[in-house]
């Protein structure tokens, strides 16, 4: 499995983060530090690009449910693009995409904080 | 798995995840029903392990705890440096014994036979909503209470499923 890392994109006031690799239970903090830094500097809008995310384990997911939770305190959200079908099939069995908001599109999940 | 007079064997061969804990918990649960409070986990040949599983493991370990008896114990043996810092990561080496070495085997051998839908390339079945959410709810309450230390990293999860467990329940049957 690869080691995780982030790329960040600015896109006009909502920031996407490319995220590769395995989101487990040590990695998991650096993207919640990474999204928490954003938060700090006024940030909520955020999109989690996970095209090339192998793995994301129960820590990682619960992070997700907490930082989503606290974005949409201050207007925002976290939103997820193009999750590969097989974690899909795992966040959706476990009730995860009740709260967090998945879109296939890029254009389709930066047009969502417009609406 | 193997099972001899006094000791279950047991080999994870490729990763040990949600998806094939449900089976190890209720073999354990079913063996540990038996009277058996021996449990060797053979982890060399096995390339990642999620927390679920982890927390399957730590269930184990918790229930013989509570018996008290001396001579329980759940070991972990071919431990690689991977697997080994992991379990030190959650504090499960604390709980349960952790050899790095190739333990020797019982006199005659043992005869290792499939753990049935253990094998997440091929299960029989589609996994079951409310028992998978159950298990790995089970599973992290017993990270939780194997290390407190657990809690932060986890207490969302363990919120999240536990919210879901109950709001499904509570749903009236749509019969």
């Amino acid at each position: 499995m690869r080691d995780f890392h982030i790329e960040r994109e600015q896109r006009g006031a909502i920031y996407l983060l490319r995220l590769a690799g395995a989101v487990d239970m040590y990695s998991y903090a650096r993207l919640d530090e990474q999204v928490r830094q954003l938060f700090s500097q006024n940030h909520h809008r955020i999109i989690l690009d996970c095209q090339n995310l192998d793995y994301i384990g129960s820590a990682g997911l619960g992070s997700l449910v907490g930082l989503a939770k606290e974005a949409r305190v201050h207007g925002g959200d976290v939103r997820l693009l193009r999750v590969p079908e097989r974690i899909y099939k795992i966040i959706e069995l476990l009730g995860f995409t009740k709260v967090l908001q998945v879109f296939h599109d890029e254009t389709e999940a930066l047009n969502s904080f417009a609406s | 798995m193997a099972t001899t007079a006094d000791e279950v064997w047991v080999r994870v061969v490729g990763r040990g995840t949600f998806q094939n804990s449900q089976p190890l918990r209720r073999f354990t649960l079913d063996r540990m029903q038996h009277g058996y409070r021996r449990f060797t986990v053979d982890v060399g040949d096995c390339t990642g392990m999620d927390s679920t599983f982890l927390g399957v493991l730590a269930g184990v370990g918790l229930r013989l705890r509570q018996d008290g008896r001396t001579d329980a114990r759940v070991r972990l043996v071919r431990v690689g440096q991977r697997n080994l810092e992991l379990l030190q990561t959650l504090g499960l080496d604390r709980l349960l014994v952790v050899v790095q070495e190739t333990p020797d085997e019982p006199a005659g051998g043992l005869q290792w036979e499939w753990l049935p839908d253990s094998d997440i390339e091929s299960l029989s079945k589609p996994l079951d909503k409310d028992e998978t959410t159950d298990l790995m709810l089970s599973a992290h309450d017993n990270l939780i209470q194997a290390d407190q230390r657990n809690a932060p990293r986890f207490q969302t999860v363990t919120k999240f499923l536990r919210d879901s467990l109950e709001r499904r329940r509570n749903q009236p049957s749509s019969q």
